[in-house]
């Protein structure tokens, strides 16, 4: 420390040698490293000792496994009503708003309102694991982004088709009614349906049509019958002699007979 | 970073759009996206008269996006396996190209 200090403090007149000593002709580092020839310089450097890379802990080799969450309890409330929800009610309808205005949802919630259809809004990621355990699996892949839900007990499709035609931004992407999954030209169909007393009715009348025209025809003078039977006899056995084959109108007198 | 600059598009050098896709299929994410973000209030208050319909099929088509800009060209994009930031990347590129002086202007 004194060498290297002697340069800057030692003025060359001022000097006091009992106060300020200086080593001279002496180094501090007396211990070089002395040259080796390079073939020994080769062999030190190939042989050098590689010491044994530490095995990794034990933590990272095994995969994480993530802690199974449990479900939050609001989770589990959220079932609960999606479980009565599908059981009570007929029509649930599942649709797409893009960014509707709450004052158009207000509206559209009022117009929904008064036909008995509440609107209802769950996280998919709730819905998709309820519709996993229950039997409505293949509506899993609806819910994907902003989704809707609409829920009624009665099928009112017309009434929902109206109202949603009003709002451009929602729509409808497929809905299960009483518990078939319907895609959006189903529910079309669906609506177009007449109700059901009508298709019974129209049923019932298709199957009794031929047994009311021969009830209709017994109820008339027995003559008309047996002229209509003449007439039938008598077309009959031109269309058999005109086929040629004897063959055939002896079977057919047979029947007649 | 970002794509997009902004999330939002102008809309104003395109006529309407139709997105057609069909909910039942897998691949649909993407186009359901960007039928939001084109659908949302701020992109159609860009432009009031551009329409943004949408049809929704059950015949297991491909989805597909068809944007008709005001000098009649059509970009058609199968949304099958594009996410919805290309599709809205693309369809940005295009109107800023089509109509440069406003976006300009804007931009200053």
């Amino acid at each position: 420390m004194a060498a290297t200090l002697c340069g800057r403090l030692l003025p060359k007149q001022g000097w006091l040698p009992l106060t300020q000593s200086v080593r001279h002709g002496s180094k501090a580092v007396t211990r070089h490293r002395k040259p080796m020839h390079i073939l020994k310089q080769k062999l030190m450097a190939i042989t050098e000792y590689i010491p044994p890379k530490p095995a990794a802990p034990p933590g990272a080799l095994t995969p994480r496994v993530k802690p199974v969450q449990e479900e939050s309890g609001l989770v589990l409330l959220l079932k609960k009503d999606l479980q009565t929800m599908f059981q009570d009610c007929k029509m649930i309808a599942v649709i797409q708003n893009n960014a509707t205005n709450s004052e158009d949802m207000l509206l559209l919630k009022h117009r929904l309102h008064k036909h008995g259809i509440k609107i209802k809004f769950i996280p998919n990621q709730v819905m998709r694991s309820y519709l996993a355990d229950s039997p409505y699996i293949n509506m899993g892949p609806l819910f994907i982004g902003q989704t809707v839900l609409f829920v009624s007990k009665e099928p009112k499709v017309k009434e929902m088709l109206l109202s949603l035609r009003t709002s451009p931004q929602m729509v409808l992407l497929g809905a299960c009614i009483e518990k078939i999954l319907l895609s959006r030209q189903g529910v079309l169909n669906y609506a177009k349906l007449p109700s059901v007393t009508v298709v019974q009715g129209e049923l019932v009348s298709g199957l009794t049509m031929l047994t009311s025209q021969t009830a209709s025809m017994l109820q008339r003078h027995p003559t008309h019958l047996s002229l209509i039977l003449q007439q039938y006899l008598k077309q009959q056995a031109p269309a058999g002699s005109t086929n040629g084959t004897p063959g055939e109108s002896p079977p057919k007198a047979e029947e007649t007979a | 970073m970002a794509a997009s600059s902004k999330t939002t598009v102008v809309l104003k050098t395109v006529k309407n759009i139709v997105v057609q896709f069909c909910p039942f299929e897998s691949n649909v994410r993407s186009t359901r996206e960007f039928l939001v973000l084109v659908g949302s209030e701020k992109a159609r208050s860009t432009n009031m008269n551009c329409e943004v319909m949408t049809e929704v099929k059950h015949d297991q088509s491909e989805p597909v996006v068809d944007i008709t800009f005001m000098d009649g060209e059509r970009l058609m994009m199968k949304g099958a396996r594009l996410t919805s930031k290309e599709m809205l990347t693309a369809l940005q590129s295009r109107c800023v190209a089509k109509d440069p002086q406003a976006k300009i202007t804007a931009k200053k």
